[in-house]
């Protein structure tokens, strides 16, 4: 026993002794020393991507690859960035696990050696705080804190968290206006999931409905987060009294789509003919099925980027861009292609600007005072994106199995968050 | 008031589903006692495939329902019976749990693979991801009508409603008006006893897993429209529903159903009327696992001493004894290259990857303490993860030094640890699982919502410590001192093992009620264990944190905290070097496939679920299952020689033969034992019918040995056993029953939670061969509807043996049936005996009241040591051979024929 301990005490000091002269001679510099710029070659210039594509709850962002291979493919085909083509690894799955998601920021960066990371797209973002450290400039879906302050990571419209001290966008609201004919006098009932995000959720755009003039009667996280419920009866109910015995103008769910076929079908059927609103169901997949053709009908969707119905040129050669990566068929479209392309565009934009001579520094360089304008996200500016959303959004209206725009995408002013 | 109304009845509707897996859930566990983790994941297999079946390939909705819910589940199960199910029933309840937690993320991503493959081989199957509002069996959508104001129900609720019913009733008339349904309930009572009275348990549980598979489709089909096609929320359905199981305490098929509509009715309410808990974020959604936990406190009934798994022998440590340098020489040597190895020759990546396995390590040694030394199965360990790392990142926030931080974030896991056990530790192994899982997922849904503790979506910074000169930045550096951390962990769990405090925590987990007689007081001992493991899983869930640079509230969720004691138990949990093992195995493994095997995501989820097979196998893990094997192939044959030379030198005495009828037993040089414990050495002894033989020995010698291998629930190493003149040796129990072999066990051979009827009805199928018992015994007649649990000893002993009067056995083994009876029953058990003699069954009685049984035996046959030393008529008995018999034979003592006693049925008596 005491020649156990004595055995292991030795080992462990012999150890320590040998990490503490260890780090303090490597140190910890980050791979890119030298005259070599990792990822970067005459030629080319290396980009992975991390998207969320196999889940045990069903929700795939694999189409995010495809976005950025059709964006590249087109870059490349254009004669590439400063005469660099890109070359795109593909995406890592992560699953939406936080170890996959750092393993796979990790393998891009130590193993495959790329210049940046462009589309990252899941529900977890734990490799944020490693590719910040290794300095890697990083791309993608705005929804998580990482992408609001850290100098490395880009969302493609902006920071779309609103952080203590920053920005709501009044996108919502104001776009609404267009569909109520004016906030005065109209009253909103909120619905969110009984988490921390749902309430997180309330608390934003209570204050951002309010502000824009409406009248917020109900504003309530009380949906079980966990699974959908099969009855939405005690949901309705008090919904659908909370203007005073009577049912509020605009009924808006932030919920997923599950969550929202459930409470939608259900306020329609107690005969409800306010206005239905919710962020999410902006898929032309869910018009392939009957149910939810049915649920989401007359339903207006918040988008953050153009709508597909729109007729501009960057739509029509984004549609011309994923059809030729696609193989030359006509997929539908939906918004994880979009949240690939626009990322990949946002590097590209970026690195172009960065000129000939590309390193991190530069590219940073470049992206600091970064803008551009009448983009498919509207217009773009950094380091501003970094702090707060865009602000740019529209509204579509599904109807008899088709989206309208009913409120054109267009850029508002933000209020401060309180 | 019409609210109510609508919240009741809508609430039966989605209260059916859940009575529809609860009841699966039942019937699994009774069929095999294992509560089956994997049962949401069979709904989910079965919703998968209608929705490809129907909307993909356009097969019409209701006979593919049909044929999936009434074939293809039920083949499912009988598959997974086969290849899992029945093995696992014998092993420990840690392997049982895990098993079915691999096969929760196996089943899933089988059925995913299988559409990826389809999808490649060109079948116009359809992509499972992002799929909502999917078409159930009925109209899509849902046509609706409204039955009152307010009160509407839709044609998938009805069809919910309607399938759920005529269910009900078909299982209710299965299990109380069939013989099958009679057998099952028995063997939900008893299943060794069921074997012993020629009906197959393997059999039967393989007709509850077809059934309970069956269900599980039915739910899986009802709820596609609702659920969609996420594995992830038919597993959370699951354990919603789990809670009616408690309800209806793991044996009830009605109040397990009846709970599920009142589980759905009561959520509904609480939806409706819970405005007094608004302000507390999550409440409602935590409102399931509430009643989960609320009910496994109130409801189950304290089998076992706090929270003590079923005893699952411990491996046979071959090591013991060994000297240092042979135990843990190989470990040492492996961590110091490790530890070198970050040094020279892994690139940063690995560096990484065998750094963040070290440190998942940590937390995985955590697991070897609740379970491995108490026997305990834990889920919350995620939970004490992310609440010690949120802590520690919260008080760093605040800008207080990493050790100072970890430590305060270690204590608090500990607390959260303690808390947990406290109202946990009463309930029995499953339960207290179950137990655990509910709070975890209270801790989720409430505790980890709390604004300030959580720090919404960002989380909290664990920068990684700097001590001096050793900076943790370096991942060369963190892998090192991980590699310390993880041997002094190691290091100090062993020292803990042989210390005093260490070997009350043996002894309570391999026996509570004597280690309470020796002065250890269980509770304080389990208390211990679950505040120590809490507060290591603590400390390695700062570390980790601390390797990943921040922590947020969902980076381990409950489910995590499932995968990881799947991970750990796959490796081994008896000992902390295994879970280092696991760590870096959960960590590696995954980049070495993707980069050598397979591209396809699924494939290794598959393979990983199937770890669940092998432990079925090898119950205590890959590490131990490596040196065991090892050591079987060495020992086999000098073993054998060994055996060979005592028998050559003992020739057991044998009555002689009549020429006419064979014997109707005959045992012919038995050699049997428990793993590594040789009990009979040559045993050998004939039993003509209608002749009784009286088996005396000491404690110790064999004698129950000799019932259980004459029985066939113990096969024999070598020698024969003869029924009827037929070798029956490779037999087992029901065969041998059939042959008409019946073992009366020691204690009570009856069905507790059956009626007297019933009982009866399993032996006597005949109405009036019942009524003939029921006509000799009035006591039992007056009380047939009385549940046999309720009898006394006498007549619970009565009631075993006297429908063998009616239809006598060819043999009757009856190990010590006057135990604990008073003497006036024990005259009515011998003449009962007696009676079954004259009716020509031979008997093989064993006895400690020899005077009394010398009064009814033919032969009479002295057993010592696992040898027959004398045999021969009740006339040539002779006082002294008795005590002789009694004393074991003086010569070598009967401490060494204890010693055989006690290791051999340690090992294999609960």
């Amino acid at each position: 026993m005491s020649r156990n301990v004595r055995v292991i005490t030795a080992t462990v000091a012999a150890l320590l002794l040998a990490t503490a002269c260890n780090s303090a001679a490597t140190g910890n510099s980050p791979d890119s020393k030298g005259s070599s710029v990792r990822g970067v070659t005459d030629g080319a210039i290396k980009v992975g991507g991390i998207v969320s594509m196999t889940t045990a709850s069903g929700y795939s962002k694999k189409d995010t690859d495809l976005g950025a291979r059709a964006r590249f493919a087109r870059a490349n085909a254009e004669g590439g960035i400063n005469g660099r083509k890109i070359d795109y690894l593909g995406a890592e799955d992560d699953g939406q696990d936080p170890a996959k998601n750092l393993a796979a920021a990790r393998k891009l960066v130590q193993q495959d050696k790329v210049f940046a990371i462009s589309p990252m797209s899941s529900v977890t973002f734990s490799g944020a705080d490693f590719l910040q450290k290794q300095k890697v400039p990083t791309f993608g879906w705005g929804t998580i804190p990482s992408f609001c302050g850290p100098t490395y990571i880009y969302g493609f419209g902006g920071c779309m968290v609103p952080m203590p001290g920053g920005t709501i966008s009044q996108t919502w609201p104001e776009g609404l206006k267009q569909v109520t004919h004016g906030a005065m006098g109209k009253t909103v009932a909120i619905l969110a999931n009984d988490n921390d995000a749902g309430t997180f959720a309330i608390r934003t755009y209570k204050q951002s409905f309010a502000s824009a003039g409406y009248k917020v009667t109900f504003a309530k996280s009380s949906v079980p987060a966990t699974s959908v419920p099969s009855d939405w009866s005690a949901y309705t109910k008090e919904i659908l009294r909370s203007d005073g015995g009577k049912a509020p103008d605009i009924v808006v769910s932030v919920m997923q789509t599950p969550y929202n076929i459930g409470l939608f079908t259900a306020v329609k059927r107690s005969g409800y003919r306010g206005v239905l609103t919710d962020p999410t169901d902006y898929d032309p997949g869910l018009l392939a099925k009957s149910a939810t053709k049915e649920a989401l009908d007359g339903v207006h969707i918040l988008l953050t980027f153009e709508p597909f119905e729109t007729r501009s040129a960057a739509m029509k050669q984004f549609k011309a861009d994923i059809k030729k990566a696609s193989g030359g068929k006509d997929v539908p479209l939906n918004m994880h292609m979009m949240t690939g392309y626009m990322s990949a565009d946002l590097f590209l934009s970026i690195a172009q600007k960065a000129g000939q001579n590309l390193t991190v520094a530069s590219f940073q360089k470049a992206a600091d005072g970064f803008s551009d304008t009448g983009t498919m996200v509207g217009d773009r500016a950094l380091p501003k994106g970094q702090k707060e959303s865009f602000g740019c959004g529209a509204l579509v209206q599904l109807k008899n199995g088709a989206y309208h725009v009913s409120s054109p995408f267009k850029c508002y002013e933000p209020i401060p968050f309180k | 008031m019409s609210d109510l109304l609508v919240f009741v009845l809508s609430g039966l509707v989605s209260g059916a589903l859940y009575a529809l897996l609860a009841t699966g859930l039942v019937l699994s566990y009774s069929a095999s006692g294992l509560f089956n983790f994997a049962h949401g994941a069979t709904a989910y297999l079965c919703a998968l495939a209608f929705y490809e079946l129907h909307s993909g390939l356009g097969w019409p909705a209701v006979p593919t329902a049909l044929l999936l819910v009434c074939v293809a589940s039920p083949l499912l199960g009988w598959g997974l019976d086969r290849l899992m199910f029945r093995k696992l029933a014998r092993v420990g309840e840690t392997a049982q749990i895990v098993a079915t937690i691999g096969l929760l993320v196996a089943l899933p991503a089988l059925g995913l693979w299988v559409v990826e493959l389809l999808d490649d081989a060109g079948v116009s199957v359809k992509p499972a991801e992002n799929q909502f509002g999917l078409p159930g069996v009925g109209p899509s959508p849902a046509k609706n009508w409204q039955l009152m104001d307010g009160v509407g129900i839709d044609s998938d609720q009805l069809i919910t409603w309607v399938a759920t019913a005529a269910v009900a009733l078909g299982l209710w008339i299965l299990m109380r008006h069939t013989t099958l349904g009679l057998r099952l309930r028995a063997a939900v009572d008893n299943r060794s006893l069921v074997e012993l009275r020629g009906m197959s348990a393997d059999r039967l549980s393989t007709v509850a897993w077809m059934l309970s598979s069956g269900l599980a489709g039915l739910a899986g089909v009802l709820a596609t429209p609702l659920l969609g096609l996420s594995a992830h929320d038919f597993t959370l359905f699951l354990f919603v529903s789990a809670t009616a199981a408690v309800l209806g305490r793991f044996a009830s098929v009605p109040l397990a159903f009846a709970g599920g509509l009142g589980l759905g009715v009561l959520q509904n309410l609480v939806a409706g009327y819970s405005s007094f808990a608004e302000r507390i974020t999550g409440f409602r959604t935590a409102v399931p696992f509430l009643i989960l936990f609320a009910g496994l406190l109130l409801l189950t009934r304290r089998q076992r001493t706090a929270g003590t798994a079923a005893a699952d022998a411990p491996p046979v440590d071959y090591l013991a004894g060994r000297p240092w340098a042979r135990k843990w020489g190989p470990w040492a040597m492996a961590a110091v290259l490790l530890a070198a190895a970050f040094y020279t020759v892994t690139t940063p990546f690995w560096s990484g990857i065998l750094a963040q396995g070290l440190a998942l390590s940590l937390v995985f040694v955590s697991f070897t303490v609740v379970t491995g030394l108490g026997a305990m199965v834990s889920l919350a360990q995620a939970t004490f993860v992310t609440g010690a790392a949120l802590v520690a990142g919260l008080l760093m926030s605040h800008g207080w030094p990493f050790i100072a931080a970890a430590l305060v974030g270690t204590c608090v896991a500990a607390v959260l640890g303690a808390l947990v056990a406290l109202p946990a530790l009463r309930l029995g192994g499953r339960t207290l699982a179950l137990a655990t899982l509910a709070l975890a997922f209270l801790a989720d849904q409430v505790l980890f919502q709390m604004g300030w503790l959580r720090n919404g979506d960002t989380g909290w910074e664990i920068p990684r410590p700097v001590f001096g000169p050793v900076d943790l930045s370096d991942d060369r550096a963190m892998g090192v001192a991980m590699v310390v951390l993880c041997a002094a962990a190691v290091a100090a769990l062993g020292a803990l093992r042989n210390s005093p405090s260490g070997r009350a925590m043996l002894a309570v987990r391999s026996a509570p009620a004597a280690a309470m007689a020796s002065g250890v007081s269980v509770i304080r001992t389990k208390l211990l264990l679950f505040t120590l493991s809490a507060g290591l899983a603590g400390f390695g869930g700062v570390m980790y944190a601390s390797y990943n640079t921040r922590i947020t509230a969902t980076d381990f969720t409950a489910m995590t905290g499932l995968i990881w004691l799947a991970v750990v138990v796959a490796a081994g949990v008896r000992r902390p070097q295994f879970a280092v093992v696991a760590g870096l195995v959960y960590a590696i493994v995954p980049h070495l496939v993707a980069d050598y095997v397979t591209d396809s995501v699924h494939l290794p989820v598959v393979l990983f679920g199937l770890a669940g097979l092998a432990l079925a196998n090898d119950p205590d893990g890959y590490c131990a299952a490596i040196s065991v094997r090892r050591h079987r192939r060495r020992s086999t044959n000098p073993g054998a020689a060994g055996i060979g030379l005592s028998e050559a030198t003992v020739q057991a005495p044998t009555p002689p033969q009549d020429s006419g009828t064979p014997p109707a037993l005959e045992l012919r040089g038995l050699h049997a034992g428990y793993d590594g414990a040789p009990v009979l050495h040559g045993v050998g002894i004939t039993v003509h019918p209608g002749e009784i033989v009286a088996l005396l020995g000491p404690n110790g010698s064999g004698k129950s040995t000799t019932c259980r291998t004459a029985a066939g629930l113990l096969t024999p190493l070598r020698g024969q056993v003869y029924v009827a003149g037929q070798d029956v040796t490779r037999e087992g129990p029901v065969r041998r029953a059939r042959a008409g072999v019946l073992l009366a066990p020691e204690g009570r051979g009856i069905f507790p939670a059956l009626t007297i009827e019933e009982n009866l009805t399993l032996h006597l199928a005949d109405k009036h061969a019942r009524e003939a018992v029921y006509e000799r015994f009035a006591g039992l007649a007056a009380r047939r509807n009385v549940t046999a649990g309720a009898l006394s000893g006498g007549e619970q002993q009565l009631l075993a043996l006297a429908p063998l009067l009616q239809e006598p056995p060819r043999v009757l083994i009856a190990d010590e049936p006057s135990l604990g009876l008073a003497p006036r029953i024990v005259e009515d058990v011998f003449r009962l005996l007696t009676e079954l003699r004259d009716a020509g069954t031979g008997l093989l009685l064993v006895e400690e009241k020899a005077t009394e049984i010398l009064g009814v035996a033919d032969t009479v046959a002295y057993l010592d040591r696992g040898r027959v030393s004398w045999c021969g008529p009740r006339a040539d008995v002779r006082a002294d051979r008795l005590t002789e018999a009694y004393l074991g034979l003086a010569a070598s003592g009967p401490g060494r024929a204890q010693d055989a006693k006690a290791e051999g049925e340690g090992a294999v008596r609960p």
